[in-house]
């Protein structure tokens, strides 16, 4: 039977890697490159890759590489790094998703302490490397499919950082490739009115007879930018 | 055959229908109902609410499960209204509904951010600096302060921590306070009502250093003047259920459905009742459908309506016939009795008329009516008998020593003063048949024929002056020796005249019948208004006849809509007029009932001590908004609305020069208005300079000022002295909404890009006679701005720092509405998400860094205050006749007199975090109160610290009581107020009555027990306690309604004559045409001339009126960048035209038009609907310009909000001070922020750019 390789630094270091990178994670940079390297739980194209990632936030000017950060994932929707803007958006299953992924921490005997919200990248990431190869490849091939679409996002604005998520889709034991991201919808049909009566929208249910949001499998709600909330 | 093998024995179709076809029962999947089952399945429910400042203040729960909030949904425990009154609940609304969205929204600020150049800056500059030296490297080398000020709004941000921006900000305080001056500090944050802990946070933080709160209810236009006017009152209006009480309702531009959801149903259930309702309102409003009458006067000739219905109420129920109610009424509440002064007047064309001039005052008497205490301020009346008479309650009954003859005078008893006998006043001259009446032509101004390309004037045979005939009397004033023979009229002939009511005196000017085309009558309206002359007479008719059936049970519910006009008190004192006629004021059911921002904060005199930091040091610096923004965003430089042009034509033009800053100016230097910044020296450095010269303090200010030495700023706004330089925003989101002057403040105040499209207009067009003209304005006046918000604001993205504070579920706070009579809480549902905390722990944050910074910068340090003529203080008396300027060397320089007060207070820069964290020891030695009682606090001190605790930590709060927690600042407040705590009421009414002469304590003595604390609201909403620092009553009798206890207890209003002032004395008043009500046409600000047609895209451009009503689907700006709420609406900014409109301009619904003027430009979708009345656009205000706004065609940026048409105009009238309810208050009266007189040029646009290549780099715009 196939066994994943240990891929517990690899996790950790992709969740510190896409992290803000303050001087606290720049000064790390170095111990992160060698443990990756060493752990060589990654194909050597993606080696050189994060190595690319790393030696860019290094040589970069420290406020720019923030501001850069800043603009790519503290705003906007597109390439968040809290999962379930991807998958249930604004919709009120937010909540009720983020209290079952808590509680799989918690029956995993893991606490998430206050800080973040237990959908955000590197907290998913940190879990996945206390698990055993094995559960933690199924569980990160869960969720190929988001990851996926910030792949895409992040290759569409040429971000360096692509190759973190890339690594992880790696890791999930599929190949990174862009999805098709159809161009934004123009914005009047964005906000066409659904047809009265014809079932309600924001993924709360459909019509009767079609596919449940709930019961259907995880898809990615692709907003872009200007379509809806604050404009990243 | 038969039919039995058609059919299933065993089996049923798994698709069943019943009902004829209506129902069909199907057996599918229903597991997606879980997700709504398990948003039940919480771990607890919390209580909490929205600190939106719309005025619901409806109690909700919060749903937490495993430390994340689910979902809210109403809470329904409110305590029940009384047996035969609909309870409160539900309260609530769709917007609050969809809250919890913005705890983990994508556009939640998350970690404390600064400004990518500034932070660089910062951080090199602190590796080879301390922190303060630092800052001082920065500002003081211009291109580095430049770098960043110019990409404001544009994006660039980075994280920091908060040691970091505490570091940075303290510094910046400290180098601020150093250099300038601590008044250079300033901080916005609006109505505390909504979170009053929040609010005081950083109130406290700024009066402990010495930095200016700015003031939101005027700047906002809420605020309506003509209630200070009036009433000496800032604003009291009934809570929502006693609309219930009433049975007679006029919705006066109110959009009750719309924007006061949670008390709608008050309005609808009432109508069951039998209550007729009536709506105004230009469009056809949500109010227009649930009201039993539509009148539709054009918008903004309101008062033109109200004048005609107010000619109709006095002929038929004061002529006709003499309601007796009414009559009694207004012989005991209001001026209509008293005495005016008529003087002689010369008109262009040679006659001599007579015009109103002050009220008479016991010292124009010989003797003074033997009044030793301030006969200056006691006006007189007529009795039955035609003696004149002093009857109590004048204002100057209200102020002077203890023990002083004239005490407990100050009433509303129907007494003569000097005697104590009873008396009846007399209405009219020609009431008995004792003395002589002439009748004489008195001149009125009339404005109703002013030219205005937009709206319809009507001219009248006298041009501008209205002569009517006025039965007057002959007096004899003046010491003996000294006497003249003086004319007067009593207010009520004055004002019968004013409305042209014929009572077939001899050479009646007034009008014969309803029908006449003379002001103002019915028939005349109609031309100027729109709305048919039978409907006017139909409406007043039977609201004043309601009201004399029911002793005051009809009610006009106002939106300020009618205040944001620039000649809003004409509406306002048309429509209360009304009231005061028909005995509506102080009765439950009746009444003014103005609803606005949530601005009743309800135990305000504990919560004073606590924001202010009374308990350390006083007076606090307090600015007014308006009048400080319209100096500082360098507004004025491009004024257009000449001081000619609104003066009365009565007054003469050659005293009045000057441009509208030189008003304020003066207003400034004569004590009536606040300052900010104050002195162009730092006010550190004039009390040194005074020690050094060894002279008192507020000498060496006084000699400096007359010398010319020293100098007020706002004689030179644009002096870099001058400029404000650090600004704090918190609560608030003033460049994304309330901000008038949008693109002023980003061009001026910020320096950075904006669609400014009008040129100053250079020193000669300008002529400021008072104010330093520089030839290039500054860009760029604030060296710091620092906002605190949980979302990424318009204002957010123009910050310097931007701190991540708590949302309304992750702090504890406490919130009141005046809509009903409930305290109730803000709680930690769950703690505060990311990086963010408390607004309460942000300033602690600050407080403590500045403590630490400011040593070997800062010590314990002096300086001096000014603050105005404060009303509800004696200053309040400063200057009973006349206007006269110091530094027109018209009279002495005097503190506090003919000048702003001076104070020179102790501020110590180290124990600044000890201070803020203990409550000082000025409410034990000095006591606390509010509106011009005061009371001992000893107890409620001595019981905070058994509550709280003691300070055990050395230093200079050492066992004083602490308030290290938000909590514990709550029971600061509620502990102090007598709202929450009975025995402080009672304590409240006891003072008071000391001035009233009469036993108030019934009024709260069954509560005398009771203290309310934050346990207990978070248990249950809290019904407040009556106290005297509100005019209403809260009992099992009566629902709260304002002027209650001056009706009923006889407490005076806080005026000059004690009670409703229909007339308005005051030089000012009369110069600018407002002693009496009139009808006055919106101004022309002319802001489109210009520009339209300067710069063609092929399609029509029409002019029409802006007008900015409130919102379905937000909350001011809050709610507009959510999800749930643009999906309810259009998705981003959206304008609403007339059909007509739209045709005429080749628009059809939804398409993309743009806005202008020389302000600036907004793009927006149009909502073309049969709605709107032709004539006007309509923008809800606030739609964030972050949100699907594509960038203009005018300006080449992003289209801006709403306010980036508006410029802000002041009115002269709202400067006065030193004049009884005329004086500053903060908050309560002064320059307002008007807006509905703006014109925009509408026009399709011919290509929508979303500026979106530039999106991802650091130069996108805002």
């Amino acid at each position: 039977m196939f066994s994943p390789p240990k891929m517990t630094h690899t996790l950790r270091a992709c969740a510190l890697l896409i992290g803000y990178p303050d001087a606290g994670l720049r000064g790390l940079l170095p111990q992160i490159a060698q443990a990756v390297r060493d752990e060589a739980a990654l194909s050597a194209s993606r080696l050189a890759e994060l190595d690319a990632l790393i030696d860019l936030l290094q040589r970069q000017d420290a406020i720019e590489a923030e501001a850069a950060y800043v603009e790519l994932f503290d705003r906007g929707r597109s390439t968040s790094l809290h999962l379930f803007e991807h998958v249930h958006g604004d919709s009120r299953d937010r909540g009720p998703a983020m209290i079952d992924l808590a509680q799989t921490y918690e029956k995993a005997g893991l606490h998430l302490g206050p800080a973040e919200l237990p959908d955000y990248l590197p907290v998913v990431l940190e879990f996945a490397s206390t698990q055993p190869p094995k559960e933690a490849r199924a569980f990160l091939a869960e969720m190929t499919h988001i990851l996926n679409a910030l792949f895409t996002a992040l290759v569409k604005r040429e971000s360096r950082y692509a190759s973190v998520i890339g690594a992880l889709i790696e890791l999930a034991g599929e190949r990174a490739q862009a999805v098709k991201i159809a161009d934004d919808e123009a914005l009047d049909d964005s906000w066409a009115e659904p047809e009265a009566f014809g079932g309600c929208s924001t993924q709360g249910q459909a019509r009767p007879g079609t596919h449940q949001p709930v019961t259907r499998p995880v898809h990615i709600v692709r907003k872009t930018p200007v379509t809806q909330g604050a404009q990243s | 055959m038969s039919h039995f093998l058609d059919r299933l024995t065993h089996f049923s179709a798994p698709k069943e229908s019943f009902s004829g076809e209506h129902g069909i029962a199907t057996g599918e999947d229903r597991s997606w109902e879980d997700a709504y089952r398990d948003r039940w399945a919480h771990d607890k429910i919390v209580r909490s609410t929205h600190g939106v400042n719309c005025t619901g203040s409806c109690s909700w729960k919060i749903y937490v499960k495993g430390g994340i909030v689910t979902w809210e949904t109403q809470q329904t425990d409110y305590p029940r209204t009384r047996w035969d009154m609909p309870n409160h609940e539900p309260r609530g609304c769709a917007r609050g509904a969809s809250y919890s969205w913005y705890l983990y929204s994508a556009n939640r600020v998350k970690y404390p951010m600064v400004r990518g150049r500034l932070l660089k800056t910062w951080r090199e500059a602190r590796l080879k600096h301390g922190p303060v030296e630092a800052w001082a490297s920065i500002v003081e080398d211009d291109a580095k302060r430049r770098d960043y000020q110019q990409v404001r709004g544009l994006g660039g941000f980075v994280r920091s921590s908060w040691d970091e921006v505490n570091e940075l900000v303290a510094a910046a305080n400290v180098y601020t306070i150093k250099k300038h001056g601590p008044d250079r500090i300033i901080g916005f944050s609006p109505i505390p009502a909504m979170s009053m802990v929040s609010y005081a946070a950083g109130s406290r933080y700024l009066s402990l250093i010495g930095g200016v709160c700015m003031s939101f209810y005027d700047w906002y236009c809420d605020l309506p003047p003509s209630s200070p006017q009036i009433w000496g009152e800032q604003t009291d209006v009934p809570e929502s259920a006693d609309w219930y009480n009433s049975t007679y309702i006029i919705a006066w531009g109110s959009n009750v459905p719309q924007t006061r959801t949670p008390d709608a149903h008050f309005f609808t259930e009432v109508r069951y009742k039998g209550a007729k309702t009536v709506a105004v309102t230009p469009d056809y409003a949500e109010i227009s459908k649930l009201a039993d009458l539509w009148l539709h006067p054009k918008q903004g000739t309101d008062a033109a309506l109200a004048m005609a219905m107010g000619h109709v109420i006095l002929n038929e129920f004061y002529f006709k016939r003499r309601s007796e109610y009414f009559d009694d009424y207004a012989r005991r509440y209001t001026d209509l009795p008293m005495l005016v002064q008529l003087k002689e007047h010369t008109l262009p064309d040679g006659r001599t008329v007579l015009v109103p001039d002050r009220y008479v005052r016991a010292s124009d008497f010989n003797g003074k009516l033997g009044q030793a205490n301030n006969p200056e301020w006691k006006t007189v009346a007529y009795d039955e008998g035609g003696r004149v008479v002093l009857p109590n309650g004048a204002i100057g009954f209200r102020w002077g020593p203890d023990g002083r003859a004239d005490a407990g005078q100050w009433n509303l008893e129907a007494k003569e003063a000097r005697h104590g006998g009873d008396v009846k006043l007399k209405l009219s001259a020609l009431e008995g048949d004792n003395s002589p009446v002439e009748y004489v032509q008195v001149a009125f101004p009339y404005f109703g024929g002013t030219e205005h390309e937009h709206f319809q004037n009507s001219p009248q045979a006298g041009g501008d002056v209205l002569l009517r005939t006025v039965p007057v009397q002959r007096i004899a004033l003046g010491k003996a020796g000294d006497k003249r023979d003086t004319l007067v009229a009593t207010v009520f002939d004055l004002q019968v005249a004013n409305y042209g009511v014929g009572r077939g005196l001899p050479n009646d000017t007034g009008a014969t019948g309803y029908d006449d085309d003379t002001p103002y009558t019915p028939a005349w309206q109609e031309r100027i208004t729109g709305v048919p002359r039978d409907q006017v007479i139909t409406v007043a008719r039977q609201f004043a006849d309601n009201a004399d059936k029911t002793r005051g049970k009809s009610m006009v519910i106002i939106g300020a809509a009618m205040n944001h006009w620039y000649h809003c008190d004409m509406n306002y004192r048309g429509i209360i007029n009304m009231l005061m006629m028909c005995g509506c004021i102080g009765q439950s059911g009746g009444g003014w009932a103005h609803y606005v921002g949530q601005e009743k904060l309800r135990p305000q005199t504990g919560w004073t001590a606590l924001a202010f930091a009374l308990d350390w040091i006083r007076p606090p610096r307090q600015q007014n908004s308006t009048s400080f923004f319209y100096a500082h965003t360098d507004q004025w430089r491009y004024e257009k609305l000449g001081v000619e042009e609104v003066l009365s034509p009565l007054a003469d033009p050659a005293q009045w020069q000057g441009s509208m800053i030189d008003y304020n100016v003066r207003a400034e230097r004569m004590g009536w208005l606040p300052s900010a910044p104050q002195l162009k020296t730092n006010p550190l450095q004039v009390v040194r300079d005074a020690s050094a010269a060894g002279v008192d303090p507020k000498d060496y200010a006084v000699g400096a000022l007359k010398n010319g030495t020293l100098e007020l700023s706002c004689e030179d706004p644009d002096a870099p002295q001058n400029w404000p330089r650090n600004m704090f925003v918190w609560r608030s989101n003033i460049l994304g909404s309330s901000g008038k002057g949008h693109e002023y403040f980003l061009k001026h105040l910020l320096g950075t890009s904006n669609g400014v499209q009008g040129k100053d207009l250079g020193v000669d067009d300008a002529k400021p006679a008072e104010v330093r003209w520089h030839e290039h304005a500054p860009e760029g006046k604030l060296d710091l701005l620092v906002t605190l918000d949980f979302r990424m604001s318009t204002t957010c993205m123009y910050s310097d720092i931007v701190l991540p504070t708590a949302t309304w579920y992750e702090k504890n706070d406490l919130n009141t509405s005046d809509m009903h009579p409930f305290i109730h809480p803000l709680s930690t549902a769950v703690d505060p998400a990311w990086q963010s905390r408390s607004d309460w722990d942000i300033y602690k944050g600050f407080a403590k860094k500045f403590s630490e910074v400011c040593v070997g910068h800062l010590g314990v340090e002096r300086e001096l205050v000014l603050t105005p003529l404060m009303h509800d203080s004696p200053a309040e008396l400063a200057q009973p006749f006349g206007v006269a300027d110091w530094k027109r060397g018209e009279c002495d320089l005097i503190p506090g007199k003919t000048a702003p007060q001076m104070t020179v207070v102790e501020r110590d820069y180290p124990n600044v975090y000890k201070r803020f964290t203990a409550v000082g020891p000025l409410m034990s030695k000095v006591g606390n109160g509010g509106k011009g009682i005061a009371w001992n606090t000893q107890d409620e001190v001595r019981q905070l610290g058994e509550l709280n605790g003691l300070v055990t930590e050395e230093g200079v709060t050492k066992g004083m009581p602490r308030i290290d927690s938000d909590i514990d600042a709550c029971e600061v407040v509620m502990m102090l107020a007598p709202e929450t705590n009975g025995q402080v009421a009672v304590k409240a009414w006891k003072a008071l009555g000391k001035q009233t002469g009469r036993e108030h304590e019934h009024l709260a003595i069954y509560r005398e027990d009771e203290k309310i604390r934050f346990r207990d609201i978070q248990a249950q909403p809290r019904k407040i306690i009556s106290s005297p620092t509100w005019s209403g009553l809260e009992s099992e009798k009566v629902s709260y309604n304002a002027g209650y206890t001056n009706v009923h207890e006889l407490i005076p209003w806080r005026t000059l004559t004690g009670r409703q002032q229909f007339y308005q004395d005051h030089p000012w008043m009369r110069a600018f045409g407002e002693g009496f009500v009139s009808y006055r046409p919106p101004v022309d600000l002319k802001t489109t001339g210009e520009i339209a047609g300067i710069k063609p895209n092929g399609n029509p451009e029409i002019q029409l009126n802006f007008i900015t009503p409130h919102q379905k689907w937000g909350i001011h700006s809050t709610y507009s960048d959510n999800l749930h709420m643009l999906t309810l609406n259009r998705g981003g900014p959206v304008i609403w035209l007339s059909e007509d409109d739209a045709k005429r301009a080749g628009i059809v619904d939804n398409d993309w038009v743009e806005l202008f003027n020389v302000n600036g430009a907004i793009t927006a979708r149009a909502v073309v609907s049969q709605r709107v009345n032709p004539g006007m656009v309509l923008m809800y205000h606030a739609q964030e310009k972050i949100i699907n706004t594509p960038g203009s065609e005018i300006t080449g940026a992003r289209g801006g909000i709403h306010n980036s048409v508006t410029r802000i105009v002041l009115k002269p009238t709202h400067m006065i001070g030193g004049y009884a309810q005329l004086s500053y208050g903060f908050n309560y009266y002064g320059t307002i922020g008007t807006n509905r007189d703006e014109f925009v040029v509408v026009r399709k646009m011919k290509r929508v750019d979303w500026l979106d290549g530039e999106a991802a780099t650091d130069t996108a715009h805002a």
